[in-house]
């Protein structure tokens, strides 16, 4: 029979990473979206600043971006289908991530507009770099949960744990 | 709602598995080989399957519902106000020493004033001019505003020229020392100067000279002596040594944090809602 205690001990560090990445990019997505829903003309005034969709795209995702990192936020908060909302967590940080490092590339002097208060910087120098390592982390995070959804205090939990009962 | 798209094998009972979740401690025990046989048996009985479609299709559900309500929040917050109003026609403006330019309706006592820094390359004023420009003309129309500009120029580097912020600050200055006391006129400037087809990109590759400036002056209605101030670059200078005055008061105001657009009110930076200038001028 296979070790039992070492089987324990594996997927109970499991659960806690896991339980971490999904508290950790819930905190960041609802924190994030809460900022940019509560000042919706700067978060117009970011995306727009990344001068990479064509200015009738620009209106829609910047109206659209914060509640969707709300309800990506809620989702992972209390572990409701984590891995679909791990994935299109990681294709969201995938496609932040992409156009930070073209702002960075152009020289285009943003605020990254991560955490909403977009717009124009003030002098000062723009911190790229940190915000590519920070959501490249958060990617991480993301992938983890795409790989292995389970996590302990999870709706996904306590429903297959239901289901796989005799009634 | 997800039931619909379910493809899995509808069973009756949805405490099935019961095969495969069968061997040890399916009871919910958490000792480890119980636990084992548990996580291989929600990886794979069809009750389990159901179960991840609706509960993904749940998950779609809250994803679109919250977009929904947030977009209609969204576009409420950042809904032209008094759309349709138009320009003003009954400002006008008078320039201090100081480089600050006032906006009033003569004769009037307004209700509220306020000061507002801008920069001419700055995309979020002309945010700021989309969302409230008429609403601004509206209520400097009927008395109840005066507006000081205070321009500042420190996007001068973003320019493509490197000082069109400052030029365009002066060419202001000239709308409002040589054309001010037309009503109408320098706020027009001012609208055409933040419209989307007039202001420069930052890190474009090419911004308004000062005989485009002076142009589109021409096109508001501004006078000869105006157009002549803005192409020669008459005011300039002074409007480079009024924007680092003003940069420094919005530093101090704002605990060196200048941002544009700022909008002061009894020295303090106002919160720039949907609702501030409706809260202002009632």
């Amino acid at each position: 029979m296979a070790n039992t205690r070492t089987v324990s001990r594996r997927e109970r560090i499991r659960d806690v990473i896991g339980l971490l990445a999904r508290l950790i990019l819930a905190a960041v997505f609802l924190i994030s979206g809460a900022l940019k829903a509560l000042d919706a003309r700067e978060t117009l005034v970011a995306v727009r600043a990344y001068q990479l969709l064509p200015e009738s795209l620009v209106g829609t995702v910047a109206a659209v971006l914060p509640y969707l990192e709300l309800a990506l936020g809620l989702l992972l908060l209390v572990g409701l289908a984590t891995r679909l909302t791990a994935v299109l967590s990681a294709l969201l940080l995938a496609a932040v991530i992409a156009g930070v490092i073209s702002a960075a590339a152009r020289g285009l002097s943003i605020d990254c507009g991560c955490f909403g208060g977009g717009g124009q910087v003030e002098a000062g120098p723009t911190a790229y770099t940190e915000e590519i390592l920070r959501d490249g982390g958060l990617l991480i995070l993301a992938v983890y949960l795409v790989i292995r959804p389970d996590t302990p205090l999870s709706v996904d939990r306590q429903a297959h744990r239901r289901t796989s009962h005799p009634a | 709602m997800a039931q619909s798209g379910v493809k899995g094998p509808g069973k009756g009972p949805s405490g099935g598995g019961k095969g495969s979740s069968g061997g040890k401690g399916s009871s919910g025990g958490r000792s480890g080989a119980s636990r084992q046989s548990v996580a291989a048996a929600r990886r794979s009985s069809p009750g389990n399957n159901r179960t991840q479609l609706i509960i993904g299709g749940i998950a779609i559900v809250v994803i679109i519902v919250i977009i929904v309500i947030g977009v209609v929040l969204n576009r409420q917050q950042t809904a032209t106000q008094a759309e349709g109003y138009g320009a003003s026609t009954q400002s006008v403006a008078t320039a201090s020493a100081d480089g600050v330019v006032t906006v009033t309706k003569p004769g009037s006592t307004p209700k509220a004033t306020v000061d507002i820094y801008e920069d001419a390359l700055c995309p979020a004023c002309a945010e700021l001019e989309r969302q409230f420009g008429q609403q601004i003309n509206q209520a400097l129309d009927n008395g109840t505003l005066t507006a000081n500009y205070h321009m500042v120029n420190f996007l001068n580097a973003s320019s493509a020229s490197g000082d069109y912020s400052t030029r365009a600050a002066g060419a202001l200055l000239c709308v409002a020392q040589n054309s001010g006391s037309q009503p109408g006129v320098y706020m027009a400037f001012h609208s055409a100067l933040f419209a989307p087809e007039n202001q420069p990109e930052e890190n474009g590759t090419s911004d308004l000279s000062n005989q485009q400036l002076a142009d589109l002056a021409k096109s508001v209605g501004a006078s000869d002596a105006a157009q002549t101030c803005i192409s020669s670059g008459q005011n300039v200078q002074a409007a480079g040594t009024a924007a680092t005055a003003f940069i420094a008061t919005l530093n101090q105001i704002t605990g060196g944090r200048a941002a544009t657009p700022t909008v002061v009110k009894d020295g303090a930076p106002i919160q720039l809602n949907t609702d501030w200038l409706t809260n202002l001028v009632g």
